[in-house]
């Protein structure tokens, strides 16, 4: 079979990096579902962008070897022309919509393209029908879910009828439903005979549909295999430190109106959990998760009812929680947030502490907005968590971490429940709610419901 | 195959309403009258008012209005101390405030302040009634690039609210409380740094789906109602009345100095503001509505 990408010799430096992000990538990309796996700042999104000429032509750098995408040169092939032939769907699905409605965002390249009104038409038409999502053809983005946005997104990329696309962690902000219907999709176009190249984190789903699996690490590309990617059995294991007294508590909490004279998203909520306990918070996108957690933490004043906290601080991690970060580097961060927290004195040795726990300590004198995504949010994890807070709150805490990370936040968790913290995690990670969960919530139309409590 | 949609899901096409606004702050701007002006700001507010769609906020205009006419009128009672009507006095050796502060002073500052306040609500249409894609398909043609620009931007606004909103709170979070202003400095640096960050995704998505290779076709078929052509001809004949009675230095201006006058009126340059209000009309009639 006559592959539709090839890439031969490729190594690829960005402006001003000390080391490559690609190293001598040899690959060919063949109609099918193509599973690119790999820790964060591996490469995945370096090699994702090589194929629509982002790398080199937006970002810089310097480049050797030679690549044809679809017949094209992409490192000397416009990329507006590129864009009719390999579509890049991005992982954040809120900082690349350009219009506001669907059926806009979707005409969005077609213009660009300089098409015929009514051939924009019948693309946006089978493009919207493709996903499934005529129905949203008139919804404005921001009511959307995040897994209907992403399919939007795809659906703006197939307009343009590219043979290539490729997907950059499109799950990593889903909750399992959108997940799996953005997942479906892809299944779906690579039976159609186009070559759909997914980089992502989240495994299980992706495994049995792949057609090829490929591991980047340290800018290399190599095949690899189901057996090696396959994730490891989760395991819970209860908290050593439970205290028997509630630590926080919720009594009858309405909270959260979603816009001026908008009913409340959280209706009578009654929550409790003790020192040392790790209750995990799950559902749907939009069902209220962030919102009862920015309650706990005090952010947002509850309607009604009571909210009870420790004595102590309370941490709390946001979704993109990079966006908090912006001092010289990682270390003074963390030494920042004990600073704040009255850890004085031993800020120097806490501080390396920390940075260990998550892996940071090579990257401690580094710029954190250098890093990549996943160690951003590591970086964030270890100013947050500093300084023994009484009470820890955490928001997708998983988004876009790969499996190293992962484990560094679960030891972290035990680790601060070991020493009487009590935890509560907002998560679509279902690995992550197994593993860690002394008690998992449900929040489903506006109410909290507890559905497990192990041991 | 369905109908191609028109551009006006507003109501009014999306050109109208750029005119509007542009002939509305050229009203706003072209006299120092602040009756003038002030018939301007409440057309527009009309306006706004009756568009205005749901899930917008006014608040953050509010916001803008109240600090652009307070710091406006603020500025010129500080630094001027013209007029004869004295309300207070400050040391004469006092750099720039030092001196008389004069009701003459108070009432341009205001007029200059409600010019800010008629302009701004003259413009406000543009991201609280408009979508994006309605503000680049109100640019002509080879200014699209600019209206993809402004569109753009305006969802960048917002994008900045979200963005202040969760960094403070993360801030706060990490024990950071404001004292002073220095202390925004860990609120504002990481807003502004993640603000530019997200520039640059959405410059390389639109890039990644063909921005900027040459010719641009509209996915949107222009089509105007009567009420465009009444809203565009009004909005251009009370521009132009203002613009020719400003040339021809026909009174159109007030000023207060050296002792406060009554603003002078006349009747036909108060019909071309209140006819600014004609958008809000056309609503009350049906424009727009099941579009």
């Amino acid at each position: 079979m006559t592959p539709l990408a090839r890439i031969d010799g490729v190594e690829y430096s960005y402006p001003g990096a000390a080391s490559p992000s690609l190293r001598s990538v040899d690959l060919d990309i063949e109609p099918g579902l193509t599973l690119v796996a790999g820790g964060s700042g591996g490469g995945k999104s370096t090699l994702l962008r090589l194929l629509n000429g982002l790398v080199p032509q937006f970002h810089g750098g310097r480049i050797s070897g030679t690549a044809t995408v679809a017949g094209l040169d992409p490192m000397r092939t416009p990329i507006p022309r590129l864009a009719g032939r390999v579509g890049l769907v991005f992982q954040d699905v809120e900082t690349q919509s350009v219009y506001g409605t669907v059926e806009r965002e979707v005409a969005f390249g077609l213009e660009n393209a300089a098409m015929g009104r009514a051939e924009m038409h019948d693309r946006v038409d089978e493009a919207l029908a493709s996903l499934s999502i005529s129905h949203l053809r008139s919804r404005r983005l921001a009511t959307l879910s995040g897994g209907e946005r992403q399919r939007v997104q795809l659906a703006a990329v197939l307009a343009l009828r590219p043979q290539i696309v490729a997907l950059d962690e499109p799950t990593s902000q889903l909750d399992p439903e959108g997940a799996e219907a953005v997942l479906a999709a892809c299944r779906r176009l690579a039976r159609d005979g186009r070559a759909i190249v997914v980089a992502e984190h989240r495994l299980e789903s992706m495994l049995p549909a792949a057609d090829v699996l490929l591991f980047v690490d340290g800018g290399r590309v190599a095949p690899t295999t189901r057996e090696a990617l396959a994730p490891t059995a989760v395991r819970h294991r209860p908290g050593a430190f439970r205290g028997s007294e509630a630590a926080w508590q919720m009594r009858a909490v309405a909270a959260g109106p979603a816009a001026p004279g908008g009913s409340a998203i959280l209706e009578n909520v009654n929550l409790a959990g003790a020192a040392g306990e790790v209750v995990v918070v799950v559902g749907p996108n939009g069902s209220g998760k962030t919102t009862l957690l920015r309650t706990l933490a005090g952010l947002l004043p509850a309607l009604s009812g009571k909210v009870e906290r420790p004595v102590g601080r309370t941490a709390f991690l946001p979704q993109n929680p990079g966006a908090l970060l912006y001092l010289p580097t990682v270390r003074a961060e963390v030494e920042l947030t004990l600073r704040r927290t009255g850890a004085n004195g031993a800020s120097a040795a806490e501080a390396a502490e920390m940075l260990a726990a998550f892996g940071l300590t090579a990257m401690a004198e580094r710029y954190p907005r250098d890093l990549s995504s996943g160690e951003r949010q590591r970086a964030a994890l270890a100013a947050t968590l500093a300084g023994g807070p009484a009470l820890v709150l955490l928001d997708e805490p998983t988004r876009g971490m790969d499996r190293a990370a992962r484990r560094a936040l679960v030891a972290a968790v035990r680790s601060l429940t070991g020493k009487g913290s009590a935890v509560v995690v907002a998560t679509h990670d279902t690995d992550l709610a197994a593993e860690l969960a002394d008690t998992t919530v449900a929040l489903s139309g506006g109410t909290a419901s507890i559905v497990e409590t192990p041991a | 195959m369905t109908a191609v949609p028109r551009s006006d899901e507003s109501g009014l096409a999306p050109r109208t309403w750029l005119i509007w606004s542009l002939a509305a702050m050229t009203v706003a701007l072209s006299t120092a009258n602040p009756v003038y002006r002030g018939l301007v700001a409440l057309a527009a507010l009309d306006v706004l008012l009756t568009w205005l769609r749901p899930e917008r906020r006014l608040k953050p205009l509010a916001m803008a209005l109240l600090f652009a006419a307070g710091f406006a009128a603020l500025v010129n009672v500080l630094a001027s101390h013209a007029g004869v009507h004295v309300l207070a006095h400050l040391p004469a050796d006092w750099p720039v405030v030092g001196g008389n502060f004069t009701a003459e002073t108070l009432a341009y500052g205001g007029a200059v302040g409600l010019g800010l306040v008629a302009a701004l609500l003259a413009v406000a249409p543009l991201s609280l009634v408009l979508e994006p894609h309605d503000v680049v398909d109100a640019v002509p043609g080879p200014l699209d690039r600019t209206g993809i620009a402004l569109a753009t931007s305006l969802n960048l606004i917002s994008g900045f609210g979200r963005t202040f909103n969760a960094v403070r709170d993360a801030q706060r979070m990490r024990g950071w409380r404001p004292r002073g202003i220095r202390s925004w400095n860990e609120v504002l640096v990481p807003v502004v740094l993640t603000s530019i960050e997200d520039s640059v995704l959405l410059a390389e998505a639109m890039e990644a789906r063909g921005f900027g290779g040459g010719r641009r076709t509209s996915y949107a078929a222009p089509g105007w109602s009567r009420w465009d052509f009444a809203v565009v001809a009004v909005s251009l004949a009370a521009a132009a009345l203002f613009v020719s009675l400003r040339l021809a230095g026909a009174g159109i201006d007030w000023y207060p100095y050296p002792a406060l006058s009554v603003p002078p009126l006349n009747p036909i340059p108060v019909a071309a503001c209140l006819a600014l209000a004609l958008p809000a009309l056309a609503r009350s009639r049906g424009a727009g509505v099941g579009l």
